[in-house]
């Protein structure tokens, strides 16, 4: 009976330990830096019935020689309006890119909806494009960039373990432009803009605490909730 | 039958110690050797119009196994082998085959004369420069490469066999000469590695590469002037920023600037101070 007893004490302290461990790292799962987020909606034409089955695609702008949008940014936008509305066909940029090489490549690529015309000349591209049955073309113009970083951690090594010690700080800026384009009318109907920002903090007392601020998840979630809006105003 | 085991037992330690010695020299020469690239891709074929031409294509041995060393400058830095050979063949192959209705390799003395009646011009494609430059002070994995082609367009009458399985081409035969330059930037700054890095700059260099000439094809002036007295125009969208550096066929072939340790620019220069080119095969 003692020994039993033992073991129950030793197995609910042990349960104690694991369960404190889990809230102190749910609760470091919850440390985030703050993130200010504005955004900007113009839009020129209101969509007047659903897209039904055809489709939106997003791409991002790499013509700037100093910044290039994203690849992941574009993705979690179409994830984000996706998960926000599955009835809306949101075409995978690489895909989308590779069926119309070359067209789509940084050097190509139509930077205003009279583009669209010259690229329908061309039979095959127009035949590809009734195929996909595009309906929204929506280019995305800007990234995230990092601000200002300071601080200092140094980390060390020895026979009885390893930590670190110190705290640094950075910050992090997006600046993101949403274009949308009517692919059947040719025209520019919309642009949403949005501008995050936020400071990132790092204390380390043996083990460094991230607290991280989702600046340019923030900015992801900002547009994909205006461009979801948008395109399914009238479902 | 007993001689070996004892052998064995003998030398079993000394082996293990050798293997050991050898697996550790190993690592250290593996530490120390140069970092190797062997370009990798897929690449799409080309969304357009197909030109009504049947177009020989002619890949030197220095465009088909076209790589870059460069030496490491201090102790920081690693050697790189960038090899792009066989990656500028896949994806030239794609791209001419999607452009023109018919594309034959002429690769041999049996080839040249097997297709001579078919081919409307002969396209011998080489790289002139290639540059890149290294995150050396950054952690962050992007890679940016510069890619300078020259492409030469020339009639089959210019392509002459020598008996040796070494075809030449007489430069001052040429439709067209021109250079073209392509760009590439390692797209995501989290990659795992240093090679794969290099690997995506060089292959988004590649499609710009491709997107450049197939959009410029046909406003290369020379290139333009001969379809025009075939009529074969094909109308395609301007890109946005393609520049073509049109150089006339007369015109000496422009040294390339900066660190290129491209072995071909050195032989477009040779073949245009003899006058005549030499495309081995």
């Amino acid at each position: 009976m003692t020994i039993a007893g033992s073991h129950r004490v030793v197995w609910l302290a042990g349960q104690a330990r694991w369960g404190l461990t889990v809230t102190a790292l749910m609760l470091l799962g919850l440390l985030q830096g703050c993130v200010t987020a504005t955004v900007d909606e113009m839009t020129f034409l209101e969509p007047t019935e659903g897209i039904g089955d055809s489709s939106v695609v997003i791409l991002g702008r790499r013509h700037a020689p100093d910044y290039e949008t994203e690849f992941d940014f574009i993705e979690c936008i179409g994830d984000h309006i996706r998960r926000g509305d599955n009835s809306i066909t949101v075409l995978h940029e690489l895909e989308f890119i590779n069926m119309m090489y070359p067209w789509f490549e940084p050097r190509t690529a139509p930077l205003g909806p009279q583009d669209i015309d010259r690229l329908m000349a061309q039979e095959p591209v127009a035949n590809q494009f009734s195929n996909i049955k595009l309906e929204y073309m929506i280019w995305i113009d800007g990234s995230t960039i990092e601000t200002n970083s300071s601080g200092s951690m140094t980390c060390g090594v020895g026979p009885g373990g390893a930590g670190c010690f110190g705290f640094g700080t950075w910050g992090n800026a997006s600046e993101y432009e949403a274009t949308i384009w009517d692919f059947t009318d040719q025209t520019e109907v919309g642009r949403i803009s949005t501008n995050t920002s936020g400071q990132s903090y790092m204390p380390a007392v043996v083990v460094p605490i991230p607290i991280i601020a989702p600046v340019q998840g923030t900015a992801c979630d900002s547009l994909g909730d205006q461009l979801l809006q948008y395109l399914s105003a009238t479902r | 039958m007993v001689a070996p085991s004892l052998d064995s037992m003998i030398s079993g330690p000394n082996r293990l110690i050798r293997i050991g010695f050898a697996l550790l020299l190993g690592l250290v020469l593996a530490a120390c050797g140069a970092k190797q690239v062997v370009v990798q891709g897929n690449f799409p074929p080309p969304l357009m119009e197909k030109t009504p031409l049947t177009l020989g294509v002619v890949y030197t041995e220095s465009f088909k196994t076209h790589e870059i060393y460069d030496e490491a400058a201090g102790r920081e830095e690693t050697d790189w082998l960038v090899k792009t050979g066989s990656a500028q063949v896949e994806f030239w192959d794609t791209l001419f085959t999607g452009m023109f209705t018919e594309v034959v390799h002429i690769d041999s003395h049996d080839a040249l004369h097997a297709v001579e009646d078919e081919v409307d011009a002969v396209i011998i494609p080489y790289v002139e420069d290639l540059q890149y430059t290294i995150p050396l002070h950054t952690n962050v994995k992007v890679y940016e490469i510069w890619m300078k082609y020259r492409f030469r367009l020339v009639t089959m009458d210019a392509i002459h066999d020598h008996g040796n399985g070494e075809l030449t081409y007489n430069p001052n035969q040429s439709l067209a000469d021109w250079t073209l330059s392509a760009y590439g930037k390692t797209p995501t700054a989290f990659l795992q590695s240093d090679e794969e890095a290099v690997n995506l700059a060089a292959v988004v260099a590649l499609r710009d590469a491709g997107a450049n000439f197939a959009t410029s094809f046909h406003r290369v002036p020379a290139v333009a002037e001969w379809l025009d007295t075939r009529n074969t125009i094909t109308e395609l969208p301007a890109p946005v920023t393609a520049s073509v550096e049109e150089s006339s066929t007369s015109e000496e072939s422009s040294t390339s600037e900066g660190s290129s340790t491209s072995e071909e620019s050195s032989t477009v220069d040779e073949s245009t101070a003899d006058d005549e080119g030499t495309t081995s095969t």
